[in-house]
């Protein structure tokens, strides 16, 4: 569904990816673990064409949408549902606003977008917060906006930049627990970048590890932890010594 | 062969500054296509016109004000140490008002005020992915967010230059009558306005109303990293319009010169 | 100066027509983001008729916090001076603000001086056609350039640049509690921050408006040449013979003024900095705003005064 070949990114004279090759199978739920500043959330973007990529491809169901421009980007972002690391929820508008934004740009009807985005909100435990603006909000909170604001068109790829950074691991635990039910309801694609290697583990099929610029390991979450590579192995663990 | 990294350096920023330039274009080009698109929120260009317009009404007719009444003040000054005929001042200074330093004063308070209002409020979105977020939602930013803007700063600018022009008139009249006691029958004197200089001035004040929302949505969208990153762009913007300001003015003050002629 | 800069919007989306608490949004109160972030009126609000309330109450409002705005700067003012009678603040950190105001604010300066040198010499230019009165382009635009033209303009500028920049720098340092961490190592942020900035802004201003006006006087030079066919000598005679050195001096006491008070009100919107990455553009907005009301009125103090 999603097929990256031979990505490289740089920004000024650093690179960052190196030559990124990895397949994103549909239906599927995909992670992404890597150290820090290693371009997990570049890669999420260069899928959405939010940033050209400076030589590679990227093909999402066969379009290579490297070549495309904003105007051709158009109807491939209509397809993807985005959480951003920082939420980027519009500080203008208020939570069910924010919410409904997708459906409105998307010329759904008055009646059904207010029932939508109510319910949505509903779904992720917002219920009654639909008229408080984001500053008003704590952090899980406008996480959980965010969600809502990505599925509410349930689109056919979702992907979550840091789901749960910075929740404690009850909300965490919530908050997993919603997006396996979302997307066991819709069938999406999903991929998720996580610091958090333990849960990010238990809610993906597969998963891959972006090191250095490049992917260390591709393969099923079960066997993660086992992997010959010695990197993978350590960062996974946890463990303080190795080639890290 | 020290001289190698400066050359490298110049090279590098010559090419930055090439490909901003660029950038600068397709955000000007980009306003109009998305004028005509329309691809803006109902009712968002009065809103703006109210945040730009109304609310620099306080700050243009005080600043104006003052300004007129000092240069009224320095004319008088000058011209009694030379001639000590004063009875000119009045039509003269409305001429020059009219056709530069009523769009030109307004436009530079403007600049500082709206330049860095817009700059700040897209880039904060910017910083903060929100940007990022609307393109996903097939929401072109220049449409969005600069369109409405443009247009209302466009608008605020012209009839902010009428009332900065009349404000500073105004204010310099009673500056004359009470400290140079110059007759008001004199000063307020309308006759010598031309329709060439109500052109020139026109044509600088929406001229100037373009340049600063593109210059400062330009700036903005271009804004990176947190609140530092916002900081930049804003200052960046005040400059770039400022100074575009007066290159503006330079440019349509000398064609009104040469191409118009002296009959000014 | 509360509403300025007010970079909070609230549009009103597709929902805010809904029954479910329309009027609601539009009267959202306060929350924990502060009364920065109270949505501004719709339509629908001033329909309701209480425009004329609201309006005297705004005004009000305004009134106040401009009069804490200038209070609060007097404070910072009184502060400032007492540090600088014996001297003592911190003189690499003078020596680097001065670097990075004075020289990287050069090429904007020249390049603006230069055009605004142009911009004078075809307005006199006009009524050197009229008169042909050649001889009196240089004083003209001398006048102009020296005592009023020169300081306010490059003020503005600096304020622009050098004002702006300083408030958002002073700004992300209190919102990362970079003030507060230098107090607890026992460093006095007035001392060690502000002072300099504002003995560095003081200078570097009146630098500044020295060499603009020069270089203004220069592109005057130039451009009457070009656009107007005066010959170099008769403008620079005809500076040379009108003007006195206390014209020039006009000009250099406004530009330390202003140096002045653009420092403080840059230091102080930078120092009182609330909320983030929003509240630091806030605050650039507001300080370039304060800076060029302040300048227009000293401006007028000093015309006056100086004579």
């Amino acid at each position: 569904m999603i097929e990256v070949a031979g990505v490289h990114k740089g920004f000024g004279h650093q690179p960052l990816l190196r030559g990124v090759d990895l397949q994103v199978p549909a239906g599927r739920r995909y992670g992404i673990i890597g150290p820090a500043a290693s371009g997990k959330s570049v890669l999420l973007k260069l899928f959405c064409g939010l940033l050209p990529v400076d030589s590679g491809e990227i093909y999402i169901d066969g379009t290579d949408i490297t070549r495309l421009r904003e105007d051709g980007l158009m109807p491939i972002r209509n397809r993807i549902g985005m959480l951003f690391q920082n939420y980027a929820l519009f500080d203008f508008m208020s939570v069910i606003d924010n919410v409904s934004f997708p459906l409105v740009r998307r010329g759904v009807e008055h009646d059904e977008v207010v029932e939508r985005a109510v319910a949505r909100l509903k779904a992720v435990g917002l219920a009654g917060s639909e008229h408080k603006m984001p500053s008003e909000l704590s952090g899980g909170m406008k996480k959980r906006v965010g969600i809502a604001r990505a599925t509410i068109a349930k689109p056919e790829i979702v992907i979550y930049d840091e789901p749960t950074a910075g929740l404690d691991p009850v909300t965490t635990s919530k908050i997993y627990d919603l997006l396996l039910a979302d997307q066991a309801e819709t069938g999406a694609t999903v991929v998720a970048v996580s610091s958090d290697v333990t849960a990010l583990m238990r809610f993906t099929d597969t998963v891959a590890m972006l090191h250095e610029g490049r992917i260390r390991y591709q393969g099923p979450a079960a066997t993660l932890r086992d992997a010959d590579d010695a990197v993978v192995r350590q960062f996974v663990r946890g463990d303080m010594s190795g080639p890290l | 062969m020290t001289v190698r990294p400066y050359i490298e350096r110049l090279g590098a920023r010559t090419l930055d500054g090439v490909d901003a330039g660029l950038a600068l274009w397709g955000v000007f080009v980009g306003t109009f296509a998305g004028i005509i698109r329309g691809g803006r929120p109902k009712g968002e260009v009065v809103r703006q016109l109210y945040v730009i317009g109304n609310k620099s009404v306080v700050f243009v007719a005080v600043t104006l004000g003052f300004i007129g009444m000092v240069m009224v003040y320095q004319s008088c000054l000058q011209l009694n140490r030379v001639t000590g005929d004063l009875s000119q001042i009045g039509p003269e200074f409305l001429k020059l008002l009219v056709h530069d330093f009523a769009p030109t004063l307004t436009a530079m308070m403007l600049a500082t005020r709206v330049g860095a209002g817009i700059a700040a409020e897209v880039g904060s979105m910017k910083v903060t992915e929100q940007i990022d977020a609307l393109r996903m939602s097939g929401v072109r930013p220049i449409d969005y967010l600069i369109v409405p803007r443009f247009l209302a700063t466009v608008i605020a600018t012209v009839c902010l230059t009428v009332l900065g022009a009349t404000v500073a008139y105004l204010m310099g009249g009673l500056t004359a009558a009470m400290s140079f006691h110059v007759n008001p029958d004199i000063f307020f004197d309308l006759s010598r306005v031309t329709p060439t200089h109500l052109f020139l001035g026109l044509s600088k004040a929406i001229c100037y109303g373009a340049a600063i929302p593109i210059i400062s949505g330009f700036c903005g969208l271009r804004a990176r990293g947190s609140s530092e990153g916002v900081g930049w762009a804003t200052t960046a913007a005040v400059i770039g319009s400022s100074f575009a300001v007066i290159l503006i003015d330079f440019i349509i003050s000398a064609f009104g010169l040469t191409v118009l002629g002296g009959g000014l | 100066m509360a509403p300025v800069g007010d970079t909070s919007v609230a549009v009103g989306g597709v929902l805010s027509r809904l029954p479910l608490g329309s009027l609601a949004m539009v009267e959202k109160k306060a929350g924990p983001g502060g009364d920065e972030r109270r949505p501004t009126p719709t339509f629908a609000y001033y329909r309701r008729g209480v425009l004329g309330e609201r309006y005297l109450s705004s005004v009000g409002a305004s009134a106040v916090a401009i009069a804490r705005e200038a209070g609060g700067i007097t404070i910072l003012a009184g502060k400032v001076l007492r540090s600088l009678f014996p001297p003592s603040m911190d003189w690499r950190e003078l020596v680097r603000n001065l670097h990075k105001m004075a020289n990287r604010s050069v090429p904007i300066v020249v390049l603006t001086a230069f055009f605004t040198g142009g911009i004078m010499v075809i307005q006199s230019g006009i009524f050197v056609k009229r008169f042909n009165a050649a001889g009196l382009v240089g004083w003209a635009s001398g006048y102009a350039v020296f005592r009023e033209i020169g300081p306010i303009l490059i003020a503005l500028m600096f304020s622009g640049r050098v004002g702006a920049n300083n408030t958002a720098e002073l700004g992300t340092m209190t919102v990362t509690e970079q003030l507060d961490g230098l107090r607890a190592l026992a460093i006095d942020p007035i001392r060690y921050l502000i002072v300099p900035r504002v003995v560095a802004m003081m200078v570097s201003l009146f630098a500044l408006v020295v060499i603009g006006d020069l270089i203004a006087l220069g592109g005057g030079l130039l451009f009457s040449k070009l656009i107007l066919g005066v010959e170099y000598s008769t403008f620079y005679y005809s500076l040379v013979d009108n003007l006195t050195p206390g014209d020039f001096l006009h000009g250099l006491i406004k530009a330390a003024v202003f140096g002045i008070s653009i420092a403080l009100t840059s230091c102080y919107f930078g120092v009182s900095v609330r909320g983030g990455a929003v509240g630091v553009g806030r605050a650039v907005n507001a300080a370039v705003v304060a800076a060029a009301v302040s300048i227009m009125l000293l401006d007028f103090f000093l015309t006056y005064l100086l004579g």
